[in-house]
């Protein structure tokens, strides 16, 4: 067996030899990151900043009608020059005052002028009637007109109305008319103020209130937010990309020049050919990926524009804050005053910005993140382009194909990026692509569930397994080696498929994976937080009868397989039988010690308490014919036929009977990884898969199976009267988990042995049905 | 004489077409092929020769009937028939971007080669075949005829106890053909059982020691050179072939000149 595993190897090996010595693959993975976006990037910062210069460089030409209009309006600049500069003065001492943190600060207020008077040419029109076609000509960038006339009147300031004339479709007549419209209004401040004065001795009257915006976050939390809502995108599309060119090459291509069937001649089973193809598409799709980042978040560093995303909105604040109080005559600063809180807020929001300059920086906290994110994207796109490219028979065909599955892959994680109330919930951790996406966003901010962990990438490891098993299908079905052979139908309909006596272990492994969503979904959508006995009721029944049992028989049929030796449908002989109740009377306490081992042993996190809690009250609840039937029946005949069943026929051949116990047992777990219990559940998984094997029966386990979940519930019934000796005979738990301690009676120890020498007598026979090991297979 | 290492009984092949209606490609084809000899399975394009050297290669699943390679059926105990099996069509491709000595490892790596044993394999067919001046060129540079010459090395690193040879010399010049005939004689020789499709009949008839004729999926002619002879009262291979696939009747029959068979052909 280990010769088996080796070939993929050597596949891999050779694969990813000649997908590098193709020019092209290299080109797109190392030639573009690498030297294409430093370039971009340079090309677009120098385009930026020259606009900017040309900006500020610009001499803007305003005509007036006459002279008395130039003075007017050259004054008004001057004033605007000079409340500019004083401003500017004022920030300066501020930022002093409040230290480091300020400096930063000195950038004018956004309601403040770009433009000094310098750029602004103020010129008398030759002819004041042509005004109009002056500006509609372009000859010069804006005109202003002023009613009454500056002229006519004298030192009097009457109010005034000011027409501006400018053109739309020039460029920098839009920068000045905006400008000027800025500059007016300040003016139009500046008179108020002056008149206000005048009438009342001060300007206070015209501030009654004056805000400042402060916020808790600090500027590398921003910045996360914003990295949240680009970078997951980002990461789905170069993975995609990464992943195409050679799904497409080692797939399709391989058909087009004719290498499939040298492949299929030889004796590795498809399983493994694809297998290690699928090594090559995810080795590259994640080089290519981290070469792409890495050269951006390189660019992005070294051109400073992470600097621009910082802004300090301290200062700002504490700046408004003093403009405030020279306005408003407020009482002294007294602690435990609002006036005291305020001021202790902007402590506190310059002590996050000066911890943030003391940081390594971003990268080193998002780098990690991104990583690990990388590599389920990368094995699921590499794993569904591969069973999709699988199809084509050509190159110019599986290009076709790629398009419709880059859309479904970028446009969940366009549309779930950027719809921030959505969160990683239920139903939403199993659903491909829109889960990592959300993982990723809640590891930017912070926030790290294992159980979302585990589950986001359990699920997209399903998916991504069963894309290959599908492809390996598809790869070995003739209808695809011999392009001149039927069609499609042969895939499909039944009548084409060949009776054989055992699933392949792609076959079992591509049902389960499929079930694993369905089940996932069903679960979620039918057990929510108002749910009472029978809702979750009903949903098990039908997930156990619908799925494990009704899906997968019915499947096994479809497949023209024996059903009698795919769900091991014997009768156990007599010394089975007898180790067999040896096995029942001790697999409760068995099940029960080693939970109680593992409680102690790695305490389970408080979600998981809760979830037990609500379990526990839930069952309090439920009719005791109802947990028997439900919780008990029919999860002991249904699981039993979904895992020791078809996943035990599919596996035993390819894996032997070790591994295929313990493969067993880890998927069985895995599926109850909703009652937050995989441990103990995968363990009693390899225990009824060892008695499946040995026995060649499933009827065995499928009464161990009803025993160990009916018993517990018949004690607790029991205990709820108060009669305890069942309890205590089984060794469960009477109290809450917390105040659990590991210890154990001599009772349950000899239970416990009794259950073990069941074991042991199991496997002194083997039953029919059971797979030849490695050793013997190597000897015959 | 020695026990049949490959055995064909009464192999059937239908294919369902797109139209819904079903192509009998195979009809009942049965042989069998001792160590050491050299079957030629012949007959016209689309009679069905492909289809059953695929079957016995285990590409096909057969639709009825029975293939054993040194005992092993291809549906069930895929590896260990293959592993006895050497298999070379004319459409097999090369991977353009490695060389020929590369090709040889890879396959002798997936078959389960030692190191050494495959260094010295590679060697041995290298230097067999002639192929020392382009063992270390890329296969996407060579010529027909040392993709072809590669083909056979490929299919030969397991020195497998059968060969299957699908038009073996298509394309090939006629020092080249002279080099893989010769080859595949000194395999027989060597004890290797051959099954070899060619539409060169002068090449068959030199080397082949039995034959099956294939027309419209069934065998109708076999034997040595001699029973076929008898059987169809023709001398030379592509007369009796033509006989017994029936075809001499009616083609261009229409067409001034050209029923007269007897004036082109015996130029002996």
């Amino acid at each position: 067996m280990m010769k088996g595993y080796s070939r993929i190897w050597t596949v891999y090996r050779k694969e990813l030899v000649e997908t590098l010595r193709d020019r092209r693959t290299l080109m797109a993975m190392v030639f573009v990151p690498v030297i294409l976006y430093p370039i971009l990037m340079v090309v677009l910062m120098q385009a930026l900043s020259s606009e900017k210069g040309r900006q500020e460089e610009s001499e803007y030409t305003v005509v007036v009608p006459n002279e008395a209009h130039k003075r007017w309006l050259d004054s008004v600049l001057a004033r605007e020059d000079a409340a500019a500069i004083a401003e500017q003065k004022a920030m300066e001492a501020a930022a002093q005052s409040l230290g480091e943190a300020a400096a930063g600060a000195t950038g004018r207020a956004a309601f403040r002028t770009q433009l000094g008077s310098k750029q602004i040419h103020v010129v008398v029109a030759e002819n004041p009637g042509a005004i109009w076609d002056v500006i509609a000509a372009g000859m010069a960038h804006a005109a202003v007109i002023v009613r009454p006339d500056p002229g006519a009147d004298g030192v009097d300031h009457p109010n005034r109305v000011v027409q501006i004339l400018y053109s739309d479709t020039n460029p920098l007549s839009e920068v000045i008319y905006r400008q000027l419209n800025i500059i007016l209004a300040n003016e139009a401040e500046r008179i108020v103020r002056d008149r206000v004065t005048k009438l009342a001795g001060t300007s206070d009257v015209l501030s009654p209130i004056v805000t400042t915006n402060l916020s808790t976050t600090s500027p590398d939390k921003q910045f996360s937010k914003a990295l949240a809502l680009i970078v997951p995108f980002l990461l789905v599309t170069m993975t995609v990309t990464g992943a195409m060119y050679p799904a497409i090459d080692l797939t399709a291509g391989e058909r087009e020049r004719g290498t499939l069937e040298t492949l299929a001649v030889s004796p590795v089973p498809v399983g493994q050919i694809v297998a290690g193809k699928f090594g090559v598409i995810v080795t590259i799709a994640m080089v290519t990926t981290a070469l792409n980042l890495g050269s951006m978040t390189a660019v992005i560093q070294f051109s400073g524009i992470s600097q621009l995303l910082s802004g300090s909105t301290s200062a700002t604040a504490a700046i408004e804050e003093m403009e405030a109080e020279q306005t408003v005559r407020t009482e002294p600063v007294q602690p435990g005053t609002p006036a005291a809180l305020q001021l202790e807020n902007i402590g506190r929001r310059q002590a996050l910005e000066s911890a943030m300059n003391r940081r390594t920086g971003f990268v080193a906290t998002a780098a990690p993140i991104v990583l690990l994110a990388m590599i389920p994207f990368a094995v699921l796109f590499g794993g569904v382009m591969l069973a999709v490219c699988s199809f084509a028979k050509s190159f110019k065909e599986a290009q076709n194909y790629m398009m419709p599955v880059m859309m479904s892959a970028i446009v969940p994680a366009m549309v779930v990026s950027y719809m921030p109330t959505i969160e990683l919930q239920g139903p939403l951790m199993a659903t491909p692509v829109a889960n990592v996406v959300l993982l990723m966003r809640e590891l930017f901010l912070g926030n790290f569930r294992i159980e979302a962990v585990v589950i986001v990438l359990l699920s997209t490891c399903l998916y991504a397994a069963a894309a290959v098993a599908l492809a390996t299908r598809i790869y070995g079905n003739e209808a695809v080696l011999f392009n001149d052979v039927g069609s499609y139908k042969t895939l499909l309909l039944r009548r084409f498929i060949h009776p054989q006596s055992l699933p392949s272990a792609a076959f079992a492994l591509l049902t389960l994976a499929l079930i694993f969503p369905v089940y996932f979904f069903v679960q979620s959508s039918m057990v929510g937080a108002g749910s009472d006995w029978m809702d979750v009721c009903q949903a098990l029944s039908t997930t156990q009868i619908g799925l494990f049992f009704g899906a997968v028989v019915f499947l096994a049929w479809y497949a023209k397989l024996d059903l009698r030796e795919t769900f091991s449908l014997r009768t156990p002989t007599a010394i089975h039988v007898v180790a067999t109740l040896l096995v029942i009377v001790g697999v409760v306490p068995f099940s029960a010690t080693m939970q109680q081992f593992l409680y102690a042993t790695f305490r389970p996190t408080q979600q998981m308490e809760e979830m037990s809690r609500q379990m526990g009250a839930l069952m309090g609840e439920t009719p005791f014919w109802a947990i028997i039937l439900v919780f008990s029946f029919l999860p002991a005949v249904c699981e039993e036929f979904a895992f020791r069943g078809l996943l035990l026929a599919g596996l035993k051949r390819s894996f032997g009977a070790w591994r295929t116990i313990i493969v067993v047992g880890l998927i069985f777990g895995a599926f109850h990884i909703y009652v937050h219990k995989i441990p103990p559940i995968a363990i009693m998984g390899m225990v009824l898969a060892y008695v499946c094997l040995r026995t060649g029966s499933i009827w065995p386990g499928v009464l161990i199976h009803f025993v160990n979940n009916s018993l517990g519930a018949v004690a607790e019934n029991w205990a709820g009267s108060g009669d305890h000796r069942l309890m205590d005979l089984l060794g469960l738990p009477t109290g809450e988990l917390e105040t659990l301690d590991y210890s154990v009676s001599g009772r349950t120890m000899i239970l416990i042995a009794v259950f073990v020498v069941g074991l042991v007598l199991m496997g002194m026979t083997r039953g029919a049905g059971h797979p030849r090991d490695p050793e013997e297979t190597r000897a015959a | 004489m020695p026990e049949p290492i490959v055995e064909v009984h009464d192999l059937r092949k239908i294919f369902p077409t797109t139209t819904g209606e079903e192509k009998r490609a195979v009809d009942g084809v049965s042989f069998e092929v001792a160590p050491g000899r050299i079957y030629g399975l012949l007959g016209p394009n689309g009679a069905g020769k492909t289809t059953t050297l695929r079957m016995i290669a285990g590409l096909l699943t057969p639709t009825g009937g029975r293939v054993r390679l040194n005992g092993h059926d291809p549906q069930v105990d895929r590896e260990s028939a293959k592993r006895s099996l050497g298999y070379l069509t004319a459409s097999t491709g090369l991977y353009e971007r490695l060389s020929p000595r590369e090709v040889l490892n890879y396959f002798g790596e997936l078959i389960g080669l030692e190191a050494a044993h495959r260094k010295k394999r590679i060697e041995d067919l290298i230097h067999w075949l002639d192929m020392s001046a382009f063992a270390d060129l890329r296969c996407g540079g060579l010529s027909t005829g040392q993709k072809q010459r590669t083909n056979i090395a490929r299919a030969l690193m397991g020195d497998p106890p059968i060969l299957i040879m699908d038009e073996p010399t298509l394309g090939l010049d006629v020092l080249t053909n002279r080099v893989v005939l010769d080859f595949i004689r000194a395999e027989g020789a060597r004890g290797k059982a051959i099954i070899l499709s060619t539409h060169y009949l002068d090449d068959a008839e030199a080397i082949c020691n039995e034959f099956g004729l294939i027309h419209d999926g069934r065998i109708v002619g076999r034997g040595d050179l001699a029973a076929l002879r008898a059987q169809s009262g023709r001398t030379r291979l592509s007369e009796i072939f033509l006989a017994l696939c029936g075809e001499d009747q009616h083609v261009l029959s229409g067409v001034p000149g050209a029923t007269d068979h007897s004036s082109t052909r015996e130029v002996e």
